[in-house]
C-alpha cells in the first residue's frame, strides 16, 4: 500500500490529506497530523474523498456530439476540432464572441494556462469563472477597502479571537475545520454571535443569536456600528493611523439606529445593541462571512459593511482579528489568483494597466478592454452575441441562477466544448466534451482560503485516455500558435511565479506538507501568515458609507414566500462527487424544501410530502421538510440535486459593481403537489 | 528471545521483504504512516495517527466481482497476499484481539481472517507513550499483553526479540546471522525501559476506566450531541471500531464493495420508512461509548477501547473524549 | 466461500398484493435446500443496486420460498422493476426465528402493515403443524384495504381453527370489516393466556404488548420481531445493534422485556 501525501478537493478549509493506494486504485484516505490548519483532522467529506476517483461513470475518452448522441473519438479529432471551431469563431467574430469558464475546482497551473489561452490564444479577456457566484463581492470589496481582496488572517487565528461575528456561514456544515476553530476559541471563552436567518448548528451553539430577513445585513450592521460609536467602542487611534475615509461612514450611520434597524431586518434593536457590545469591546474580534453576505444585489456593498466593521474597531492585522472570507471551493481563491478573471491577470494586475507586462512575457499582442463576467457571458449567448464557450470542470446548468436561460444560452452557441471528470447537465449540451483527470491523477497546486498555496501530488492514473487538464490546454495552446512546452506542472508554477508578486517566491520544492501563505514574494520570504499587519499595501485602508438597498425581487400576494438557496455537510455544489460517494449519498439521499410549520400549516403541507416550489422564472418537484430552523416567511432548498434544481428558480439579478446574482433572495410559492 | 542489533533490523527487513510485502511505519512528506517499505527509512517514534487494522478490515474492500452472462451471475473473489506488518503497537495489537473475536464469531469472517492468517506481525513496545497515551491505566500495555509472531523492546544498541508464535521462531532459524543471544542485563533493560514508559504515561484520572465508565454516566449527551460535528473521525482513527456498509459499483458487471462506516452518522441506522432507532447525535456518541465500554465486553469478553487517546487527537468540535465535559 | 457470496434464485412467480407490494416466489438455482424457521429472514440481492433485508414469508412446511417485497427504497425498487426469469441474490436465513420449542401451545398473533409478511411465515406453519399448538389467534391491522395483504389466505386459516381478526384504520364502501385498532380485535377473541408473536409500527407494538399484559400474557412470553437497518446479516457490521444485541443474531425476535426501552 502506498500513501501520498496531498490536498482535498472539496472546500475551501484546504485540509491536508493522504490517499491510500493499494494495487493503482485509491482504497482510503486519512489526515495529515502534520498540516498546520487540519492538525491530522477532516470533515466526513475530507476522509471520504477518494471514493468518487475511480467511479464506474468517469470519463475516460473523447466524446463528439454526432446528432444528439455522442460517440467515441480521438484526442487528435477532439482538440483539433476544438482549436478548429473556436479559431473559425474568433476569425469571423472577434475575439469578444468567445469566451472560457476556468475551473475553481482545477489547479493552479491550470487556471493560469487556461486565463492564458483566452488572452494569447483567443484573444479574448471573456474569461471568468464561479468566484462570480459566490466571493466576486469579496474580491471587488476587499481590493478597495484593504487593497486585498483574501482572508486577512491564517484560520487558526480564530482560536485566539476572544469575540466571533459569524454573518451568513453555515459553517459546521459548509467549513468544518474552521468551525472548529471557532469551538475552540469559545471554548477559552470567547464570545459567539452568530447572524443567519435559519438557525443553524453553529446559531444554536452561539451566545447571541441574530436572524435578520434576508438582504437585510447593511441595515443591522450598519446599526452596530452606530451604538459602537455612541457608546465610544471604536478603535479611534486605529482608524485614525491607517484608515480614511471614516466621516462619510459616521455620517451615515448616525441614522442607523438599533431600532430603524429592526424595523428593516426584524432583528430586536437590544440584541443588536447587545452584539455590538460584545464586539466593539472585544480584545480581539474576528469576523467571518459567506455567501449570506455575497450572494445579493447588494453583495459588494454588505462586505464593505462588514470591512467598515473591523476597520472601526481595529481588528485588523493582529492574532485572532481579522476577516474571513470563507471560499467555498478548494481552489476558488487560486482561480482568482491566477487571473481568471475578466478584467485581471494574475497577481490581480489589471487588464487595463498590466497589459504591457504580460505582452512582454507571453510574446504576444493581448486584448486590451476588459471582458465580460460569466453571467454577461450567458446574457450574450442567449442573445447569439457570444458564439463559442469553453466550460471546464464546472456545471452552469446547475450553478448558475435561472436554469432555463442558461439552457438556451449553451445551446445557442455555435460551438460549446467541455472538459470535466463526469458527464453533467452541462456536458449533455457540448459538441466536444473531454475527459479530465481528477485531483489523485495529476501534480498541481490548490491555494486555500486563507491564501495556502499547496500540493497535489499524482497516486493513481486516470482512467482511460483522461488527462490532466494543464496537458489538454498546453495541447490547445500549440494548437492556437502559442507556445507551451511545459515539462511538468511545477515548469507552469515557475512561469506562474514570474508573473504574480504574490507567488514570486513558490516553488514546488518548498511546499512539502505544509505549502506557503502567499504573499510570498521572494524564493527565501517564508510566506505572509497576518496580512496588514503593518500597513495595507494601499497606504490607508478604505472606508465607504453603504445604505441598505432592498432585494431586487420582492415577495408579493402571488410569491408570498423568500427562497433562499444553500448546501448541506454531505453535499458539495452540484453533487457530481459526493452523490457518487455512498455514505454521503446516504445522509441525504434526495432533496427537502425546508419550510417553517406556520407557513406549511395553513397550506396544509407536512413533513415527507411531495411539493412543487415555484418562482417566475420555473418550478421544482421535492419534498418538504418542516422545521422550525428556517424562519417564517422563508424557505430553504439546497442546490445539490438534479432532480429537483434550485437553480430552476433562481434569477439573474445582479450586483452591479460585482455581477455575482442574488440567490438569497427570490420570490416563491410552494404548494402540495 | 534474541538480541537484534540495531544495524540489523534493515538488512533483516529486506531480506524478508522479498519473500513478502512489508508494511512498516515510513514518513510520506514527513507524516508517519504504515505503508509498504521498500527501504527507506523507518519513523518508528510516534505510532501513526491511523492503526494498521486497515490491513485486515481495509476502508474500501472488493469482497467479490459479480459477472453478468445471459442473466445469470457468476463471482470472483480475490486473492490474498502474504504480508509482514513491521512496528504496531501494544495497544492497536490488543485492538486485533478485539476484532479477532468479533470477526470471528459464526460465522467467521473469510476475508477479515485470510489477511490475519497471511500476515506476519512484528510489535513494538512503546518506550515512550504519545500524549494521548492510557493503555496501562485500562490494564494493558505499554508492551503486548497478546501472543505476536514477534515482539521487540528498543533497548541499548538493538532490540530485544520474543518470540510467540511458530512463525515468529521460523524468521528467527532463518535468519540467525542478524540475531544474537539474550543476556540477563537485556531483560533487566526492557523492565527498566517498559517501567519508565509506564511512569510517563498521563495519570489524570479521567483516563482510566472508572474514569471513563462515570463520564459516560453522568455525561449530558444532548449537550455533547449539539457540539458534534458529524465527521466520523473518532470512529475512524479507532482501532477496535469496524462498522461497514456494503455496496455495489457497477452494472451489469461490477464489485460488491465493503467499505468503512461510522455508526455516529445519521445514516447508519435509519431505516427504509425513515424512521430511526438513534435519532439524535446525542444518542449515537452514547451508543458509540456503550458499545466500547459495555456491549463489546458483554460480547467478546475484551475491552472495546485500547487507551490509544487517538479520538481525543481528531475530534473537530474540541471535545475532552475522556470527561465527556461540555465546555461551553 | 465467502459469506458475503449469495446464492442465486430465479424469480418463479409475481403475485400483486397491493399497489406497493409483490409477494414473489423464488427458486434456488444451485437445487441446494433452503431450510428455514419461521421469523427468519434473507438478504437480498439486486447485483449492481445492493442488498437488503427481507423477512421470509413463506413457511418451511411449504415448497416455496416466498417473500413479500414492498417499495420503501433503492433497492426494493430494483426489485419490483424485476420480471419473472430474473435472477436475485440470496443469502441466508438468518436471525433467530420465533422460538417455537420456548413458546406456549396457545399463541396470539398480532401484525400491523407491512410487518405482517413476518408473521404469515408463522401463521401458515401452525397451519401445517395444527396439533401441536392449542389456542390460535391472528389480528391483522393494515392502513386501508387496498394495503391487506394474504386476503385469499384467511378463510383457510379460519378453517384450520384459528380465530382471525382483520381490521383497517379507514374503511371505504366496500369495506364491511372492522375499522379500528389492532387492540381492539384482541378484546374480541376468546383465546386465554399463551405466547404472543407482534410484528409492525413501534407505537403498535406497544399497545398490543400492553393490552396482552391486561390480559395475563407474561412480558417474557410476548415476542417481537424488530426491524433494524441491515448489511452484513451476521454481526458484523454493527448497523443493526439494538443496545448489546444485533437484530441480526440475537433477533430478530426478541421477547418484549428486552426491547421494551427502545420501542
Amino acid at each position: 500500500m502506498e500513501k501520498v501525501h496531498t490536498t482535498c478537493i472539496y472546500c475551501g478549509c484546504g485540509c491536508g490529506l493522504l490517499l491510500h493506494v493499494e494495487d493503482g486504485r485509491v482504497v482510503g484516505a486519512s489526515p495529515s497530523p502534520l498540516h498546520p490548519m487540519s492538525l491530522g483532522r477532516l470533515c466526513i467529506k475530507g476522509w471520504l474523498a477518494g471514493e468518487f476517483v475511480d467511479h464506474p461513470d468517469r470519463l475516460r475518452y473523447p466524446l463528439i456530439r454526432r446528432g444528439d448522441r455522442f460517440s467515441r473519438t480521438t484526442w487528435e479529432e477532439a482538440l483539433s476540432l476544438t482549436a478548429a471551431s473556436l479559431r473559425a469563431i474568433a476569425q469571423e467574430a472577434g475575439g469578444d464572441a468567445l469566451g472560457v469558464l476556468t475551473s475553481a475546482k482545477g489547479t493552479n497551473e491550470e487556471n493560469y494556462l487556461l486565463m492564458k489561452l483566452a488572452r494569447a490564444g483567443l484573444k479574448t479577456n471573456n474569461v471568468d469563472h464561479v468566484a462570480r457566484l459566490c466571493h466576486a463581492p469579496t474580491v471587488a470589496g476587499l481590493s478597495y477597502a484593504f487593497g486585498s481582496g483574501a482572508m486577512t488572517n491564517p484560520i487558526a487565528s480564530l482560536a485566539q479571537a476572544t469575540a466571533i461575528l459569524v454573518v451568513g456561514s453555515n459553517t459546521t456544515e459548509q467549513h468544518p475545520l474552521v468551525a472548529s476553530y471557532i469551538l475552540e476559541a469559545g471554548g477559552k471563552g470567547a464570545r459567539l454571535v452568530v447572524a443567519d436567518p435559519r438557525k443553524t448548528q453553529l446559531a444554536d451553539l452561539a451566545d447571541l443569536r441574530l436572524a435578520p430577513r434576508p438582504g437585510t445585513d447593511i441595515a443591522w450592521i450598519n446599526a452596530l456600528l452606530n451604538v459602537m460609536i455612541q457608546e465610544n467602542l471604536i478603535d479611534q487611534e486605529f482608524i485614525d493611523d491607517r484608515t480614511e475615509g471614516f466621516d462619510a461612514v459616521r455620517q451615515t450611520v448616525l441614522g442607523c439606529t438599533p431600532e430603524a434597524a429592526e424595523r428593516i431586518s426584524g432583528i430586536p434593536a437590544q440584541d443588536l445593541a447587545e452584539a455590538a457590545r460584545i464586539f466593539g469591546s472585544a480584545e480581539r474580534g474576528a469576523v467571518v462571512y459567506a455567501m449570506g453576505i455575497t450572494q445579493h444585489t447588494t453583495g459588494t456593498d454588505n462586505v464593505q459593511a462588514l470591512a467598515n466593521l473591523v476597520l472601526a474597531t481595529g481588528n485588523i492585522g493582529r492574532e485572532g482579528t481579522g476577516l474571513y472570507p470563507l471560499r467555498g471551493h478548494q481552489n476558488v481563491q487560486g482561480a482568482c489568483d491566477m487571473g481568471a478573471l475578466p478584467d485581471l491577470y494574475c497577481g490581480y494586475q489589471k487588464v487595463a494597466q498590466a497589459r504591457q507586462k504580460f505582452e512582454q512575457a507571453w510574446q504576444t499582442k493581448l486584448p486590451d478592454e476588459p471582458g465580460l463576467t460569466a453571467l454577461e457571458m450567458m446574457a450574450l449567448a442567449e442573445d447569439g452575441r457570444l458564439k463559442g464557450l469553453l466550460i471546464v470542470g464546472e456545471n452552469p446548468m446547475m450553478s448558475y441562477p435561472d436554469s432555463s436561460r442558461i439552457k438556451k444560452a449553451l445551446e445557442a452557441l455555435e460551438f460549446l466544448a467541455v472538459c470535466d471528470i463526469f458527464p453533467t447537465e452541462t456536458s449533455e449540451l457540448a459538441d466536444v466534451v473531454l475527459p479530465a483527470a481528477s485531483f489523485a491523477e495529476k501534480e498541481g497546486t490548490f491555494t486555500s482560503t486563507e491564501r495556502r498555496v499547496q500540493r497535489i501530488r499524482r497516486a493513481v492514473k486516470a482512467p482511460g485516455e483522461a488527462r490532466a487538464e494543464w496537458e489538454i490546454i498546453s495541447d490547445l495552446l500549440h494548437r492556437l500558435g502559442v507556445p507551451a512546452d511545459y515539462a511538468s506542472a511545477a515548469e507552469i508554477m515557475e512561469e506562474i511565479a514570474s508573473l504574480t508578486p504574490q507567488y514570486g517566491g513558490v516553488r514546488y520544492d518548498r511546499l512539502g506538507a505544509c505549502g506557503l501563505q502567499w504573499p510570498c514574494p521572494s524564493r527565501d520570504h517564508p510566506g505572509t501568515g497576518i496580512l496588514h499587519a503593518e500597513k495595507f499595501s494601499i497606504g490607508r485602508a478604505r472606508f465607504r458609507a453603504v445604505q441598505h438597498r432592498e432585494p431586487v425581487e420582492a415577495v408579493d400576494d402571488e410569491y408570498p414566500l423568500i427562497l433562499t438557496t444553500g448546501r448541506s455537510l454531505y453535499h458539495f455544489h452540484t453533487g457530481t462527487m459526493t452523490r457518487r460517494t455512498s455514505l454521503l449519498d446516504r445522509e441525504v439521499p434526495l432533496p427537502a424544501v425546508e419550510i417553517n410549520p406556520e407557513d406549511a400549516k395553513p397550506l396544509g403541507i407536512r413533513n415527507g410530502q411531495p411539493v412543487m416550489v415555484e418562482t417566475r422564472r420555473g418550478s421544482i418537484s421535492l419534498e418538504a421538510r418542516v422545521t422550525e430552523d428556517t424562519p417564517k416567511g422563508s424557505i430553504f432548498v439546497p442546490f445539490h440535486f438534479s432532480e429537483a434544481p434550485a437553480n430552476v428558480l433562481t434569477a439573474q439579478a445582479l450586483d452591479p459593481v460585482s455581477k455575482i446574482p442574488e440567490f438569497k433572495v427570490s420570490a416563491a410559492r410552494i404548494r402540495r403537489g | 528471545m534474541a538480541f537484534l542489533p540495531q544495524e540489523c533490523l534493515v538488512p533483516l527487513l529486506t531480506l524478508l521483504s522479498n519473500r513478502m510485502e512489508v508494511v512498516a511505519p515510513i514518513l510520506v512528506e514527513g507524516v508517519p504512516v504504515f505503508a509498504s517499505w521498500s527501504g527507506q527509512p523507518l519513523a518508528l517514534k510516534d505510532n501513526p495517527l491511523l492503526p494498521p487494522q486497515e490491513f485486515f478490515l481495509p476502508q474500501r474492500e472488493v469482497l467479490f466481482r459479480y459477472i453478468q452472462d445471459c442473466g445469470r451471475y457468476s463471482f470472483e473473489e480475490a486473492a490474498g497476499k502474504a504480508r509482514l506488518i513491521f512496528g504496531i503497537r501494544p495497544c492497536d495489537l490488543r485492538a486485533l484481539a478485539v476484532l479477532d473475536r468479533i470477526f470471528g464469531s459464526d460465522p467467521m469472517d473469510q476475508s477479515y481472517f485470510d489477511k490475519r492468517r497471511s500476515t506476519v506481525l512484528v510489535a513494538l513496545n512503546c518506550n515512550e507513550p504519545g500524549e494521548d497515551c492510557f493503555c496501562d491505566r485500562l490494564g494493558f500495555g505499554p508492551e503486548c499483553s497478546e501472543a505476536v509472531d514477534l515482539q521487540l523492546t528498543e533497548i541499548d544498541k538493538g532490540y530485544l526479540v520474543e518470540t510467540g508464535s511458530p512463525a515468529g521462531i521460523l524468521i528467527l532459524k532463518e535468519h540467525p546471522e542478524f540475531f544474537l543471544e539474550t543476556s540477563q542485563s537485556h531483560l533487566l533493560e526492557k523492565c527498566e525501559i517498559l517501567g519508565q514508559a509506564r511512569e510517563a504515561m498521563n495519570s489524570c484520572i479521567a483516563r482510566s476506566l472508572p474514569g471513563i465508565k462515570e463520564a459516560i454516566k453522568k455525561a449530558d449527551w444532548n449537550a455533547l450531541g449539539r457540539l458534534c460535528l458529524n465527521c466520523g473521525s473518532c470512529t475512524f482513527v479507532c482501532p477496535v471500531c469496524h462498522c461497514f456498509t456494503i455496496q455495489d459499483l457497477g452494472v451489469p458487471d461490477g464489485e460488491r464493495m465493503r467499505c468503512r462506516d461510522t455508526c455516529l452518522l445519521s445514516g447508519f441506522s435509519r431505516m427504509a420508512g425513515g424512521t430511526n432507532p438513534r435519532i439524535s447525535r446525542g444518542d449515537r456518541m452514547q451508543n458509540w461509548y456503550l458499545d466500547k465500554f459495555e456491549y463489546i465486553p458483554q460480547r467478546t469478553g475484551l475491552l472495546g477501547c485500547v487507551g490509544c487517546g487517538r479520538c481525543n487527537r481528531v475530534c473537530l468540535a474540541e471535545m475532552d473524549r475522556w470527561s465527556l465535559e461540555v465546555k461551553r | 466461500m465467502s459469506e458475503y457470496i449469495p446464492r442465486l434464485a430465479e424469480i418463479v412467480d409475481i403475485d400483486i398484493e397491493s399497489s406497493n407490494t409483490y409477494l414473489i416466489s423464488l427458486k434456488l438455482l444451485d437445487d441446494v435446500d433452503f431450510g428455514y424457521k419461521p421469523g427468519q429472514f434473507v438478504m437480498v440481492s439486486v447485483f449492481g443496486l445492493g442488498e437488503c433485508p427481507i423477512s421470509i414469508t413463506s413457511s418451511p412446511t411449504r415448497k416455496t420460498l416466498q417473500l413479500c417485497i414492498r417499495r420503501a427504497g433503492k433497492i426494493t425498487n430494483g426489485i419490483m422493476d424485476c420480471r419473472v426469469g430474473d435472477v436475485l441474490g440470496i443469502r441466508g436465513p438468518y436471525g433467530n426465528g420465533f422460538p417455537l420449542q420456548s413458546m406456549k401451545k396457545n399463541i396470539m398473533i398480532a401484525g400491523g402493515g407491512s410487518g405482517f409478511a413476518t408473521l404469515r411465515s408463522l401463521v401458515n406453519y401452525i397451519v401445517d403443524r395444527r396439533s401441536a399448538f392449542g389456542e390460535v389467534a391472528v389480528a391483522y391491522g393494515a392502513r386501508t384495504r387496498q394495503d391487506l395483504y394474504f386476503m385469499q389466505e384467511y378463510k383457510s386459516w379460519q378453517q384450520a381453527g384459528i380465530e382471525v381478526g382483520i381490521t383497517v384504520d379507514i374503511g371505504d364502501e366496500s369495506w364491511k370489516g372492522n375499522v379500528g385498532l389492532v387492540t381492539a380485535l384482541i378484546d374480541k377473541f376468546r383465546m386465554s393466556v399463551g405466547s404472543a408473536a407482534i410484528c409492525g409500527p413501534p407505537v403498535m407494538i406497544n399497545a398490543v404488548a400492553k393490552k396482552l399484559m391486561d390480559k395475563g400474557f407474561d412480558h417474557s412470553d410476548i415476542y417481537v420481531s424488530m426491524e433494524r437497518h441491515m448489511k452484513c446479516g451476521v454481526g458484523k457490521c454493527e448497523h443493526c445493534m439494538i443496545g448489546p444485541y444485533h437484530a441480526c443474531q440475537d433477533g430478530p425476535v426478541f421477547s418484549y422485556d428486552k426491547v421494551k426501552s427502545v420501542l
